[in-house]
């Protein structure tokens, strides 16, 4: 569909998009609150993350508290273009419909 | 169809970029409650200075509350303290029932260590501040010290919440600074400050934030 253009395959699973969403709004994000906000499972999260790092959407940067390990996600610039360029089209799909 | 979904999605978006950023989990039915215990405060507070005209209480009364100004001072001092103490609890306890109910996150994370840090450092500071003067006789300025200090500690903390805590935090700030100026009205300053505000801006924040969501 032509007005479907400039949405983003990666941004398609709803889990991906809240990700997103997430690391935009604030600087970064650990692991345990990506998964309490997401309300996902360890394996779950973790493979949506890697999809996302492999985009080069976001980077990551581990760490170890003590003796845990703790992982910190950031959004990318590319992350945070691609993610306001995939709202923008999704509002713009709104826009044509109204009209 | 179509339509929808994405609407539902962007509303999706909008809701955990706001769920994870903000810190959503005070009730305003707290800051009523800590505005009505302000009140509690100035009415025993009142007493116990002797405010005269304040209300009409009986001789008796009166006499009681000629207390010599060490004294005084360590009354009003503890109330002040449990006041602290309890208005805290109440706003942590509402808290962990808003976030229950709403199944939002009330954790010690970052975030929520950062937001408290930044609050308590302008408060802390305005309270050793204003015990300092209390215990040097410099009873003048403590209403005022306590409301600009509370005030920026509200400014300081807003942009972790709902924006609108920093026009509470406004208030509070003109307010002292006004008092500055006033003699011999700290006790109706502070009650303005403390309770009046308290009250109003909690009746604000229901209505804006808390009813919405029921």
């Amino acid at each position: 569909m032509a007005i479907l253009e400039g949405l983003n395959k990666i941004f398609e699973s709803k889990i991906r998009l809240g990700i997103m969403s997430v690391l935009v709004a604030n600087e970064s994000a650990d692991f345990a609150t990506l998964k309490s906000l997401l309300e996902l499972t360890d394996g779950n999260l973790a493979s949506h993350t890697r999809s996302l790092e492999e985009a080069g959407y976001i980077r990551c940067e581990k760490k170890f508290v003590g003796r845990k390990p703790n992982t910190t996600y950031f959004a990318t610039q590319a992350g945070r273009e691609a993610f306001a360029a995939h709202i923008n089209a999704l509002e713009n799909f709104l826009k044509e419909c109204k009209s | 169809m179509e339509e929808k979904e994405v609407k539902q999605t962007l509303n999706d978006i909008r809701d955990m970029m706001s769920k994870s950023s903000r810190f959503q989990s005070i009730s305003g039915y707290s800051i009523i409650v800590v505005g009505l215990l302000a009140a509690v405060a100035t009415l025993i507070s009142a007493v116990v200075l002797g405010v005269e005209n304040c209300f009409p209480c009986s001789e008796k009364l009166q006499q009681c509350a000629i207390l010599d100004t060490t004294t005084r001072t360590r009354y009003i001092a503890l109330i002040g303290m449990v006041l602290f103490v309890v208005s805290l609890l109440t706003v942590f306890i509402f808290a962990t029932i808003k976030s229950k109910k709403n199944q939002l996150r009330f954790v010690l994370d970052k975030r929520t260590g950062q937001m408290l840090l930044d609050f308590f450092i302008p408060l802390v500071a305005g309270g050793v501040l204003s015990i300092a003067m209390v215990m040097q006789h410099h009873y003048g300025l403590t209403s005022s010290i306590m409301l600009i200090f509370y005030g920026l500690a509200l400014i300081n903390c807003s942009h972790y919440t709902y924006p609108i805590l920093r026009y509470l935090g406004y208030a509070e700030l003109l307010l002292g600074l006004i008092d500055c100026f006033i003699v011999s009205h700290a006790l109706l300053c502070w009650f303005l400050g403390f309770s009046v505000l308290h009250i109003i801006f909690g009746i604000i924040y229901v209505i804006l934030f808390d009813r919405k969501k029921a």
